[in-house]
C-alpha cells in the first residue's frame, strides 16, 4: 500500500467512522447471535420458558443416539449429491450447447435464464400444483400407475419430486458461470487440435476441461453448499413428509426448534452443521488453490 | 463457434434438441401459471393446458380487492429498497478503509472478521437471532432490514475489497494533492469507480431481499400486517389450496415485478450475477 503523505487525524476518524455501522451490525446480528447459539447448545431450554440450566454436551450426546437426527443427515447428503449431480450436469450440457449456437443466442440465454429471478418459494409452490394436478391426468391418459398420484405423495419419490425443482431453478446460474468459462478457451488450441485429428471427446478432455476447472470448482461448492443447507423447497412443497422422508437438517432445525419444544437441541444440530460447512470451507479453500488453467 | 460447425449434423441436432427441451422445461410451467390466471375452476377443471376462453380479470379483481395484498406488496418494497439503501451505503464504505489501510492492525482484523462469515451457514444463526431479535422488540420490518445489512456484510466485503486492490491509486493520490480529504477522495472519486461492482451487489441482494422466505418466515410470521410477498404466498396456500386459478394469480403477481426489470435491465442483470458467483 503506498502511502506518501502523512494522515491528518480528521482523514484516521473518517476511516474508523467507515468501518463502524458495519462492525456493529456485523457484531449483533451476526457474531453475537453464532455466540447466543452456541450457548443455547449446552442449555435445556424449550424456547419458551422463562429459566434453563446448563447441561453441558448432554444435546450432543443425544443427538449422536437419536435416530432421526441421522437419518435427517442421510436425507439432506441425499438430497445435497441429487443436487448436486443435477445441477452440474444439466449446467454443462446446456453451457456447452448455448455457447456454440449463433442464432437467437441472446434471447434462449436470457430465457433460460428466468428461473434465477423467481424466488424459491413461489417455484416450489407453482410445482406444487403442477405435481398435484398436471402429472396426475398425464399418467391417467397413458396409464402409467406411478404418476397417477402427486410424486410429493409418496415416501419414494418425494425427495427426488423437490430435488427436481431446486434443480430447475438452480441450473441458470451455474450455466452462465460455465459459458463465461468457456469463452475464456482461446480458440486456436481447436483449431490445431483438429488439424492434428483430435477426436471430440479428446478435445473437450484435454481443451475445454482445464480451461473449465476453475468455473467448475466455483460451481460445485455453490451447488454442494446450497444442497447441505437448503430450506425453501422442501417446507413448501412437503413441510418435511411424507413420514419425514424429506426432513432435510435445515426443516429438523426448524421443527425442533418451533414446533418441537426442543429449542437447545436444535441449537446443537444447527452447530453440528456449521462444523461440516466450515470443513467443507477449508477443503473448497485447499481445492481451488491449486489445478486448472486459472482464467476467471 | 467454428469447432462445432465441423463436426456435422449430428452434433448440432442434438445440441437443438438439448436446448428446445430446455426451453420447455422452463415455459411450460410459466406457461400453466398464466393461461390458468384467466380462468375459473370450472374452466381449469376441464382444460388445465388449453388457452383462456376469453381474458377474465376475475381473478385478478379479487386479488386486488384484498387490500392486503397492497400491503404485501408495501411490505416487500419497503424492506428491499431500505435494506438496498442501506448495504450500498456500508458495504463499500467499509470495504474502502479496510481496503487502503491494509497494513494497519485494525483494518486487517476488520477484514478477517467480517469474512469469517462466508463459512457461517444461516442456520446456525436463525434460532438465536429470533431470540435476540425479540429481546430488542425488532420482530418487524425494521428488524429484518437490520439483519439484512449485517449479513451482507461477509460477501459484499470480500467482493468490494478485492475490486478496490485492483482499482489504481494515482487518481485518488492527484485528488489528495489538490487538498481533498478522505471522505471526499472517497464520495467525489471512488464512489464512482466502483460502478460495476455497485451494480452487481445491488441486483444480487434486491433478488435476495424480494425473494426471501427464510428469514421473514422467523421474524415476520407471526404478524401477518408484516407479512412480505414470498410468506403470503406461502400462507396463502393453505388458505386457496382448493382455488388453484387464484393462487397462480397470485404466484404470478408476485413474480411479475421482476420479471419486468428483468425484461429492461437483462444484460445488466446477467452480468451482475455471473460476476458477484465467480467472485465470491
Amino acid at each position: 500500500m503506498k502511502k506518501s503523505r502523512r494522515e491528518s487525524t480528521a482523514d484516521k476518524l473518517t476511516n474508523l467512522l467507515f468501518t463502524l455501522p458495519a462492525v456493529i451490525l456485523y457484531t449483533i446480528f451476526f457474531i453475537y447471535a453464532v455466540f447466543v447459539g452456541i450457548n443455547y447448545s449446552f442449555t435445556d431450554w424449550d424456547g419458551i420458558g422463562k429459566t434453563y440450566s446448563y447441561i453441558g454436551f448432554t444435546n450432543y450426546i443425544n443427538l449422536f443416539q437419536n435416530q432421526f437426527f441421522w437419518s435427517s443427515m442421510g436425507i439432506t447428503l441425499k438430497y445435497a449429491l441429487m443436487l448436486v449431480v443435477g445441477v452440474m450436469s444439466v449446467s454443462l450440457v446446456l453451457a456447452l450447447s448455448l455457447n456454440s449456437i449463433k442464432r437467437l443466442k441472446t434471447l434462449t440465454k436470457s430465457i433460460f435464464f428466468v428461473p434465477a429471478m423467481i424466488g424459491g418459494v413461489t417455484i416450489a409452490l407453482i410445482f406444487d400444483q403442477i405435481y398435484y394436478r398436471l402429472l396426475p391426468s398425464v399418467g391417467e391418459a397413458f396409464g402409467i400407475s406411478w404418476l397417477m398420484q402427486s410424486p410429493l405423495a409418496s415416501t419414494q419419490t418425494a425427495l427426488p419430486a423437490v430435488v427436481f425443482v431446486n434443480v430447475w431453478q438452480a441450473v441458470a446460474m451455474p450455466t452462465l458461470i460455465f459459458i463465461a468459462g468457456l469463452q475464456s478457451v482461446p480458440q486456436d488450441l481447436y483449431e490445431s487440435a483438429m488439424l492434428d485429428g483430435a477426436t471430440v471427446f479428446n478435445r473437450f478432455r484435454y481443451i475445454t476441461f482445464p480451461y473449465l476447472m476453475p468455473t467448475f470448482t466455483i460451481n460445485l461448492v455453490l451447488a454442494i453448499k446450497s444442497g447441505i443447507t437448503s430450506f425453501d423447497y422442501a417446507y413448501a412443497l412437503t413441510a418435511g413428509g411424507p413420514s419425514r422422508s424429506t426432513t432435510v437438517i435445515g426443516i429438523l432445525i426448524y421443527n425442533d426448534a418451533f414446533n418441537n419444544m426442543k429449542f437447545s437441541q436444535a441449537n446443537a444440530e444447527a452447530v453440528i452443521l456449521f462444523i461440516l460447512i466450515a470443513l467443507l470451507s477449508l477443503l473448497q479453500i485447499k481445492i481451488s488453490s491449486k489445478g486448472g488453467v486459472n482464467q476467471v | 463457434m467454428k469447432a462445432l460447425k465441423k463436426e456435422g449434423l449430428g452434433w448440432r441436432i442434438a445440441r437443438d434438441l438439448v436446448i428446445l427441451l430446455g426451453l420447455l422445461m422452463i415455459l411450460v410451467p410459466l406457461y400453466v401459471v398464466i393461461v390458468n390466471t384467466f380462468k375459473d375452476l370450472e374452466e381449469a377443471s376441464k382444460s388445465f393446458f388449453a388457452l383462456p376462453q376469453s381474458l377474465n380479470f376475475q381473478n385478478y379483481v379479487e386479488l386486488f380487492n384484498k387490500n392486503d395484498f397492497w400491503n404485501y406488496v408495501k411490505n416487500s418494497t419497503y424492506i428491499s429498497v431500505i435494506s438496498i439503501v442501506i448495504v450500498i451505503i456500508i458495504n463499500p464504505a467499509v470495504s474502502y478503509a479496510i481496503a487502503r489501510n491494509f497494513t494497519k492492525r485494525y483494518y486487517k482484523a476488520v477484514y478477517f472478521y467480517i469474512i469469517l462469515g462466508l463459512f457461517i451457514p444461516f442456520q446456525v444463526i436463525m434460532l438465536p437471532v429470533t431470540k435476540i431479535m425479540t429481546n430488542m422488540n425488532l420482530l418487524n420490518p425494521n428488524g429484518l432490514i437490520l439483519l439484512y445489512a449485517a449479513l451482507s456484510l461477509s460477501k459484499g466485503v470480500f467482493m468490494f475489497v478485492n475490486y478496490i486492490n485492483s482499482l489504481p491509486y494515482e487518481i485518488e493520490e492527484a485528488a489528495r494533492i489538490d487538498g481533498c480529504n478522505t471522505f471526499q477522495v472517497y464520495t467525489k472519486i471512488v464512489l464512482h469507480l466502483l460502478g460495476p461492482m455497485l451494480a452487481t451487489l445491488v441486483v444480487m441482494d434486491a433478488l435476495w431481499f424480494w425473494n426471501d422466505f427464510q428469514l421473514p418466515l422467523m421474524i415476520l410470521n407471526k404478524s401477518p400486517e408484516y407479512w412480505t410477498l414470498p410468506l403470503f404466498q406461502y400462507n396463502f396456500k393453505s388458505e386457496y389450496s382448493f382455488n388453484y386459478t387464484m393462487a397462480f394469480t397470485a404466484y404470478f403477481m408476485c413474480m411479475f415485478p421482476v420479471l419486468i426489470v428483468y425484461a429492461i435491465g437483462q444484460k445488466y442483470i446477467i452480468s451482475g450475477l455471473t460476476a458477484g458467483a465467480v467472485k465470491s
